[in-house]
């Protein structure tokens, strides 16, 4: 065989060759997207230079809503160029946005028949504001985006209670609920539900897939400029943005950043702005003053870390005929293990102070004091003269308790549960997983510590997930809710019905059930008796503890000296109020 | 030679095949599912579960899954709606004719995501190549020819330094030297950028693309220059003490041509094998040096498919990369035949 020299040459020419030209394709600038056509004139154009902030993510979002891919930044994005019928602030207030005012008994925008129970909402719009493309946004734009999203099954406690949408006029448009719906205000609105333009957006594509959700038509302070996947995102100013002056920044850019100590560093080179969701270990650095950067945090947190004991047998799937768990069906065992943990020490020592006790879910506002439950206090002695009470003691001295005249497990049985985290959260909660472990050690209860992806954790029962097949011993992770009322958070966690596909915990019994017709008696327009109910239940869930409430993580966020007017919030998500933001040099 | 070629391709199609199977389901035994990233939150009930499955066609047995992946289901009938009848014909033509899906994240079609990323990919670790390349050589004959010197005592530790860095560490101390330590004395800006292809909003420069090459290409030449040094260094060792290399110098050979002629060509051969194993990496990406440098690349594509379940993807970048792989081979083979003329492929 002869091989030339030659021939060689000329393919490791051609490879270089080929490797040389993808590097400039790759290098030459990208086109940016089409500038909006704008027919109405931009206000006067500022002549002082251009203002520009940098956002740092982690995580490419995945179009302009959350209902699809959840990394937690779709909303980010969505605030930034969607208006939304009516908004929350920081303390928790309603505003409205596309509507002139928010409907109430009061101004009549709100009428029960009070034999039926079904509520009428009217809204009216502003007439005054306009899609980047010059286009009036109309009533069409609400009632095509609500139209979408229940042809996408996408359930909210709002879908569940509305009989219809419908169009009065141009600018108003009237909602007929089966009952009063708690969460009326951000039905159209909140994080979740930005308005999209009907003229522009493809109806037969269906809302997942519509083009408009990664290209979207701006109502808002901003309009999308450029998205290079995974590297960043950059927002100009929309000319046609209603509430003039506003928004006092020209450019955001959202820049993609997957590396903690990264992020860090470029706050503090000063080339970034904002530093979403700091870890505690730079949160701390963005606290002490002086270093060029600063920190926010929300007047009120939103993630609470809860321990979720499994009150059924393990593989017992809700709804079903059900066997209660060996060791956590019987309540006084989970009071035991929560009178073992130090909250305090894990929220100093491992998250730096970055965080509240919590020991109810009514523990931010609207709600006062949580309900006046009083804080329950570490106890390790109590908590294991508790476990003795229950049955459950050490006799043999191997520091694993075994029962000894206990509710559900056979005599002898030892205490041994699988206790389990999920692996995306980080160091932090693994090192509070450690420090409960040891806790519940020493009272007797020894555990197996698990780590498992939030994809198998969560997944659905046919892929093997662990929680909605109940395979679980106890959980531990943290969860919270938008908005301001938790009506259909409580859903998720303790509605007990034998249809129910919710209720993690498996709670089943008397109790739950009371707690089951208390949250029906939460679909009222009486305010204060629905905050009597809500207290009602909080005594309930003290009483039981189907969940273990711990700490709140604060809502909290690495800034620049520079950047001003940043609100954070439990309520909403961080640019709810971007168009108010600004920058002194 | 171009009948072994076409004979290695032909051979290529069951093995992508069996491949294929193989991915596909170990990709589906997985524990966990795509649907994961919405079951946390109240947003997703059971009958939007089911919708869901049917949607991306995951209601069907895994074997099914298979075969529409591979050759699609426009050829036969689907149920849309989930009421049992079949209904209409299915969307989807299969990897076969070039339809890989769409992303259960973004919805996009799985090539235009992959083909968003593979050239920036391909970008960072050709560079990675042609200077580890361009390093490792020279410093592996060098080693050789002169062992024991201290050129090949430095090169030594310092080969066995860079095998032993851990690469996301030594990204981040690069970045903590030439990003947030060291400044340029004219501007007063960071040195070096800390990651990203290009300064947002800056005007088009190679000067600003090849800034933002240098960490980023450094971190993983560290590795590679090592591996490839000492595998030529070693490989030379043995070839220039061989007989033919004593008789080309007896026969009054200039030593360089000793060296670059013959030493050099025959000390490639493991080098080339070395270099095929690494070859895939350019198109399946550099996950760590893309995660620091927060280079939109194949590697974080594939990291965020395979922890978010999305299979559509994560199994087009797997297949992409086995197919690379067989590709790499067979380039190896017939580097081989080049290289030794013993090689005889018949």
């Amino acid at each position: 065989m002869n091989y030339s020299n030659k021939w060689l040459k000329g393919l490791v020419f051609g490879l270089i060759t080929l490797m040389l030209i993808i590097s400039v394709v790759s290098c030459a600038p990208k086109p940016a997207a089409e500038e909006p056509a704008a027919e109405e004139p931009a206000a006067e154009e500022p002549m002082a230079e251009k203002t520009s902030v940098t956002i740092l993510i982690p995580d490419n979002p995945a179009e302009f809503h959350g209902y699809g891919a959840g990394t937690g930044f779709e909303e980010v994005i969505s605030e930034l160029v969607m208006l939304s019928v009516a908004e929350v602030d920081d303390q928790g207030n309603y505003f409205p946005e596309l509507a002139t005012e928010i409907p109430t008994v009061e101004n009549g925008g709100v009428v029960m028949d009070e034999e039926t129970w079904e509520v009428t909402v009217t809204w009216n719009l502003r007439q005054d504001i306009y899609w980047e493309d010059g286009e009036q946004v109309t009533a069409d734009d609400v009632i095509f985006t609500w139209d979408a999203v229940q042809a996408a099954e996408i359930w909210s406690s709002s879908g569940d209670a509305t009989e219809s949408v419908v169009k009065i006029d141009d600018f108003t448009f009237q909602v007929n609920y089966y009952y009063p719906n708690p969460e009326y205000i951000i039905h159209f609105g909140g994080e979740d539900f930005p308005i999209f333009a009907e003229h522009y957006c493809d109806a037969d594509q269906g809302y997942y897939e519509w083009n408009c959700t990664r290209e979207p038509l701006s109502s808002g302070p901003y309009t999308l400029a450029e998205w290079v996947t995974d590297d960043h995102l950059t927002f100009v100013r929309n000319p046609n943005y209603y509430d003039a002056p506003k928004p006092y920044i020209d450019e955001i850019i959202l820049r993609i950043v997957p590396d903690e100590s990264v992020k860090r560093a470029i706050m503090d080179e000063g080339d970034a702005d904002v530093h979403y969701w700091p870890a505690e270990n730079n949160a701390l650095v963005y606290q002490e003053e002086g270093n060029g950067t600063k920190w926010a945090v929300s007047p009120t947190e939103r993630w609470i870390m809860k321990i979720f004991p499994n009150t059924k047998a393990r593989g017992d799937t809700p709804g079903e005929e059900t066997i209660p768990h060996p060791i956590l069906a019987d309540k006084s065992v989970r009071h035991a293990l929560r009178m073992a943990i130090d909250v305090d020490t894990i929220i100093n020592d491992i998250f730096l102070g970055f965080g509240e006790p919590v020991w109810s879910e009514f523990f931010r506002p609207p709600f006062e004091d949580s309900c006046g439950i009083p804080r329950p206090e570490y106890d390790p002695e109590g908590a294991a003269a508790l476990l003795k009470e229950a049955g459950w003691e050490d006799t043999d001295g191997d520091g694993v308790n075994e029962c000894h005249g206990c509710l559900n497990a056979e005599e002898g049985d030892l205490m041994t549960m699988e206790f389990m985290i999920y692996a995306e959260y980080g160091e932090t909660l693994e090192l509070a997983h450690q420090f409960i472990a040891e806790a519940w050690a020493n009272i007797g209860v020894q555990t197996e510590l698990s780590i498992v992806e939030g994809a198998v954790l969560w997944a659905q029962v046919e892929d093997g997930g662990i929680e909605l097949a109940g395979n679980f011993d106890i959980n531990m992770w943290d969860n919270g809710y938008a908005g301001v009322d938790p009506t259909a958070y409580l859903w998720d966690y303790y509605y007990y019905a034998s249809d129910s596909e919710w209720n993690l915990a498996n709670w089943t019994g008397e109790e739950a059930e009371a707690v089951a017709a208390l949250v029906d008696e939460l679909y009222t327009v009486d305010e204060e008796y629905r905050m009597e109910v809500f207290c009602d239940i909080a005594l309930i869930l003290e009483e039981e503890l189907p969940a273990i409430e711990l700490f709140s993580t604060l809502e909290m966020f690495g800034l620049s000296d520079r950047i001003q007017g940043v609100r954070p919030t439990a309520f909403d998500i961080l640019t709810w109020n971007v168009a108010d933001w600004t920058v002194e040099e | 030679m171009g009948t072994y070629i076409v004979r290695r391709l032909l051979q290529a199609i069951p093995m992508l095949l069996i491949v294929s199977i193989v991915l596909f389901g170990l990709v589906n035994l997985a524990p966990g599912g795509p649907l994961s990233q919405f079951s946390r939150s109240r947003r997703m009930t059971a009958e939007r579960a089911e919708s869901l499955k049917r949607q991306f066609g995951l209601d069907k047995p895994v074997p099914v899954q298979y075969v529409v992946w591979l050759v699609g289901n426009d050829w036969m009938k689907v149920d849309t709606t989930g009421d049992g009848i079949l209904d209409s014909h299915g969307t989807r033509k299969g990897i076969l004719r070039g339809d890989f899906g769409f992303s259960y994240k973004t919805r996009e079609p799985v090539l235009d995501e992959i083909g968003e990323r593979l050239p920036n990919t391909l970008y960072l670790l050709g560079f990675m190549m042609l200077f580890t390349g361009l390093i490792a050589i020279p410093i592996g004959i060098i080693s050789a020819v002169k062992q024991y010197s201290a050129f090949d005592i430095t090169a030594t530790t310092l080969s066995f330094m860079g095998q032993a860095i851990p690469d996301f560490w030594f990204g981040l101390i690069l970045i903590l030297v030439f990003y947030a330590t060291l400044n340029n004395p004219f501007t007063g800006e960071a040195l070096l950028p800390s990651g990203g292809m290009y300064t947002l909003g800056a005007e088009f420069s190679i000067w600003d693309r090849i800034k933002h090459l240098i960490l980023p290409v450094t971190m993983g030449l560290v590795g590679w220059v090592a591996w490839y040094s000492r595998y030529l260094r070693s490989s030379m060792l043995e070839v220039i003490n061989a007989d033919y290399i004593r008789t080309a110098r007896a026969k009054g050979q200039n030593e360089r041509k000793v060296l670059y002629k013959h030493a050099f060509k025959n000390a490639l051969i493991p080098v080339v094998t070395l270099f095929a194993l690494d070859f895939p990496y350019m198109f399946t990406g550099y996950i760590y040096a893309e995660l620091i440098f927060s280079w939109p690349g194949m590697g974080r594509l594939y990291y965020d498919a395979a922890t978010s379940r999305n299979y559509p993807v994560l199994l087009g970048v797997l297949i992409i990369g086995a197919g690379i792989v067989i590709i790499s081979n067979l380039l190896a083979d017939i580097a081989y035949a080049y290289l030794d003329p013993r090689v005889r492929y018949e």
